[in-house]
């Protein structure tokens, strides 16, 4: 006790032992889990065409996370289901299975919280709240649900005597009016939609208390909710692109642009393969001009993204994959690869990229573009 | 001879003394102010609805942030300060570069206030403060820290006692911790929740091995020294000292039970928070056995009054804590807001009480002049009832909300409904305390900064003595 060094050195220990245990311990025991299907193969193995869970949330939701850490939800709300023995929250009904660590592994903010003044949140996607009530409720949710304390924010609206144009109709110390949602409302919203815990893992399966048939209604109940949650998160002509880019983006068959085979479902890309992400890259939140005439004639050599370096190459989608796509295409599915994990930037129009077209119409399609090329000739926004 | 030795001391430390506890005083009003306003809203959610940096959230994470690092950070660099060099019978170096440190912990504290404000809080329990700060902080931390660690390697006596173990092995987990939980959190962040287990670690830790030992610390110097009697029982300290090394780091995760994390992390924080009632005996003892001895000199001299009261309150609350953290009583009451109950009674009624009584105890002898005795008296007073009332309203509302929250049939308003009453004492208590503190800070503002003319006064008066 008496030589500082070894003192410290001893209490030191005391921390690190325990560090170790909680961090590396649990990291090496669950720090790599996968999205996985619902059930697995008698092998083992995931099925080939099966769905995987948990899902990345939309970019618009993901923004939304970040909002509701700023305000500080998390002081009053958790998102975590207790397991039956630790807790009554499946009983209560906040969840049809208690919350496992991999419904996690794709959020960015993990935020399960520790205090329940308000009720939990985790499967609030599944509650029968429209659109419209999760938008009166942040604004003012004393207006909908008497005696509440939930903290309101008018702050992110914008109020109106008259009805508007995408104006959500409510009421404020009994008067009716109209609130117009900012994007950071719309993000919180979209982040509430998408907060759902409504599939099975291997590890977990839904808690038998629940009636199987109030689950299959429930479930064709959800998955319609959540194809109309991305239309209504964003204005109607943008969820219009979002929706086709998204098509797109996925889709092998002509009139698609296969990106997720490489670029990957997640925008992650493929370190290993030298596919460069899409979500959070400077080249697609970037300079539209650029990007637009990497998509039309393609792209090729060494280039960074994210503070990485890859080398490949991509063909350009204005020549032939399956089938070229045109200037409505590549504008749809870059308006979504902006816009999606995460990613929030302004949309692409149909007229901007028939402007590059046209501006570069001597080049030869085939003739990808290199990095080197494009930084030389910095383009103007 | 010995008595000017120490008067040597005392003026060596009053310089980084005097700034490091009027900024705690500054920040602990602050605190108190966010308190009442949190409180306020949870009463009448309309109260300043309309302003995005009033929302409950982030007033109540700046509290949280303002009370310990603000308010327990400048406080545990005052008192320690001078404990540990009265003990170690060696001077303080260095006091301008404590004072510049001091100021930039100070000044980084504010920054990453109002950037939480200004929406950049991270998602960390007690790491909600924007990334950029804690670079500031951690450097800073360390001066202060290094410089009062020198001076206890100058010590005169090379055997160490209690108090000296609890000081230093606070100065020093601080930034383990932080480096440890940076690490995870923000380096090399794991995924999913991972990152949860680490956040709530650290939280957690903060209060059990930088606030806690600090004032248990601060309770093995005064009792004996102020009684003039040897600590009871003694040989059992250092037992007591390891075991908090040795259990708290462990124990704090028995707040994930349930949750979705690996069972055995939970499973393991449950059982050492239940073997924390060693540590908790073993202090309790001390203090209590030997302040009982001579209750009267106790009662009469108020700074000791404020320490027992915190050491009872310790003792008391932290048997109340290892009853909550048995799984059948946590599936009632793990989310409800018992939480506060816990967080108030180690910052309040343990820490804050135990940091005033130490405080009250120095300021004579570092500037030679008393605050008003009646001033003291009310206090203490309000503090002990302001105190009492909030920790009283958290763990009856606690328990109603446990118990109602179980009941699927019951809406959860109707659950709410029947805390709100709750909310509605505490936001009175909250009231009573800021008074009670401002009276204190103002006093201690006022003892500290003197007008010129008694300053130089004072000065002559202790030249002559
Ligand atoms: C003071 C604590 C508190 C804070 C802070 C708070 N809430 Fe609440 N929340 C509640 C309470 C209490 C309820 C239950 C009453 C109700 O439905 O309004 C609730 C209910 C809700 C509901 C309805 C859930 C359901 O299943 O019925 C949503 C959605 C919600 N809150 C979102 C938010 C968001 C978003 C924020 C951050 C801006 C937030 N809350 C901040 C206390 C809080
Ligand atoms: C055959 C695999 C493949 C396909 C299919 C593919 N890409 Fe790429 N993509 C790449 C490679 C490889 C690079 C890096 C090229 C280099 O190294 O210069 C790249 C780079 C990019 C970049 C610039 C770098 C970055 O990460 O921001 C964008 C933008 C992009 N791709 C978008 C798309 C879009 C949109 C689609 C679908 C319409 C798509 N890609 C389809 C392989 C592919």
């Amino acid at each position: 006790m008496n030589n500082i060094f070894k003192f410290s050195f001893y209490i030191f220990l005391t921390l690190a032992f325990a560090w170790l245990a909680f961090v590396v311990g649990a990291k090496n025991q669950y720090g790599d889990l996968e999205p996985t299907a619902e059930s697995l193969e008698e092998d083992g193995s995931i099925a080939p065409d099966a769905d995987l869970f948990p899902k990345a949330m939309s970019g618009l939701a993901q923004l939304g996370a970040k909002e509701y850490l700023s305000l500080g939800c998390a002081t009053c709300h958790t998102q975590q289901v207790r397991s039956e023995e630790a807790g009554f929250d499946v009983e209560r009904g906040w969840g049809k299975r208690p919350s496992v660590p991999r419904d996690y592994i794709l959020q960015d903010e993990v935020l399960l919280g520790h205090n329940r003044v308000g009720p939990d949140l985790t499967n609030v996607g599944l509650r029968e709240y429209s659109n419209e009530w999760l938008h009166q409720h942040l604004f003012m949710p004393q207006s909908i649900v008497e005696g509440s304390i939930c903290q309101p924010s008018p702050f992110l609206y914008e109020t109106f005597d008259e009805s508007e144009e995408n104006t959500i109709e409510t009421t404020l110390d009994g008067q009716q009016i109209f609130i117009k949602p900012s994007l950071r409302a719309n993000r919180i919203v979209a982040y509430l939609e998408s907060l759902k815990q409504d599939y099975e893992l291997p590890e977990i399966a839904f808690s038998e208390s629940i009636d199987d048939a109030d689950l299959v209604a429930e479930a064709t109940d959800t998955n319609e909710s959540a194809t109309e949650d991305s239309d209504t998160a964003f204005p109607t002509w943008l969820a219009s692109q979002m929706d086709s880019g998204k098509d797109i983006y996925q889709k092998l068959a002509p009139g698609g642009g296969m990106c997720v085979t490489c670029h990957m479902p997640t925008g992650l890309g493929n370190k290993t393969a030298g596919i460069p992400p899409l979500a959070g890259s400077d080249w697609v939140l970037g300079d539209k001009e650029r990007l637009i005439k990497i998509s039309i004639h393609g792209l090729m050599g060494e280039i960074e993204v994210n503070g990485e370096k890859y080398i490949g190459a991509m063909n350009g989608f204005g020549q032939t994959l399956a089938a070229p796509l045109d200037d409505n295409q590549i504008s749809d599915v870059l308006t979504y690869i902006r816009n999606e994990w995460g990613n929030s930037a302004s949309s692409v129009s149909a007229e901007e990229v028939a402007a590059v077209r046209d501006e570069y119409k001597e080049r030869p399609i085939t003739q990808m573009w290199t990095t080197a090329e494009l930084e030389k000739n910095p383009a103007s926004d | 001879m010995k008595k000017t030795s120490e008067q040597h001391i005392d003026q060596s430390a009053k310089l980084a003394f005097s700034f490091f506890i009027a900024s705690a005083g500054l920040w602990l009003l602050a605190a108190a102010l966010l308190a009442y306003i949190a409180a306020a809203k949870l009463t009448d959610p309309l109260f300043l609805a309309s302003w995005e940096i009033f929302t409950y959230g982030k007033i109540k994470i700046i509290q949280a942030n303002a009370f310990v690092y603000g308010w327990g950070g400048n406080s545990i660099f005052a008192v320690s300060l001078w404990i540990i060099a009265r003990l170690s019978q060696s001077l303080i170096r260095g006091s301008t570069f404590l004072i510049f440190a001091g100021t930039v912990w100070n000044l980084a504290i504010t920054f990453g206030l109002f950037g939480i404000l200004d929406g950049y809080m991270l998602g960390h329990e007690l790491l909600e403060m924007p990334k950029e700060v804690w670079p500031a902080l951690f450097v800073s931390y360390l001066v202060i820290s290094f410089l009062i660690l020198v001076v206890f390697r100058s010590r005169k006596q090379s055997t160490t006692i209690a108090p000296q173990w609890f000081i230093v092995a606070a100065l020093i987990w601080f930034p383990c911790l932080f480096i440890f939980a940076w690490s995870g959190l923000e380096i090399n962040p794991g995924r999913g929740t991972l990152s949860s287990i680490l956040s709530i670690w650290f939280g957690q830790n903060i209060i059990w091995l930088w606030l806690t030992p600090v004032a248990l610390g601060c309770a093995y110097y005064i009792i004996p020294s102020v009684l003039n009697r040897p600590i009871d029982k003694y040989y059992l300290a250092i037992f007591g000292f390891w075991c908090i090394a040795a259990l708290a780091p462990w124990s704090v995760v028995h707040h994930l039970e349930g949750g979705p994390v690996p069972m055995w992390v939970p499973a393991i924080g449950t059982v050492m928070s239940i073997a924390m009632v060693f540590p908790i005996a073993v202090a309790s003892t001390n203090f209590h056995s030997t302040a009982f001895q001579d209750i009267s000199r106790v009662w009469n001299y108020l700074p000791l009054r404020f320490v027992i009261f915190g050491t009872l309150s310790y003792t008391i609350s932290s048997y109340i804590g290892v009853i909550f953290s048995l799984p059948a009583v946590a599936k009632l009451t793990q989310f409800s807001i018992i939480n506060e109950f816990h967080f108030n009674q180690r910052v309040y009624g343990f820490f804050s009480m135990i940091i005033f009584g130490i405080v009250y105890h120095i300021l004579p002898q570092i500037t030679g002049r008393e605050i008003g005795t009646a001033a003291k008296n009310f206090h203490f007073w309000t503090s002990a009832f302001g105190v009492f009332a909030i920790l009283l309203a958290y763990l009856i509302g606690g328990l109603t909300h446990g118990v109602l929250a179980q009941q699927p049939s019951l809406e959860w308003v109707t659950v709410i409904e029947s805390v709100k009453p709750y909310f509605l004492i505490t936001e009175y208590a909250f009231i009573i305390l800021g008074f009670s503190q401002l009276v204190f800070v103002l006093n201690l503002w006022k003892v500290l900064v003197p007008n010129p003319f008694a300053c130089c006064d004072s000065g002559a008066k202790q030249k002559t003595a």
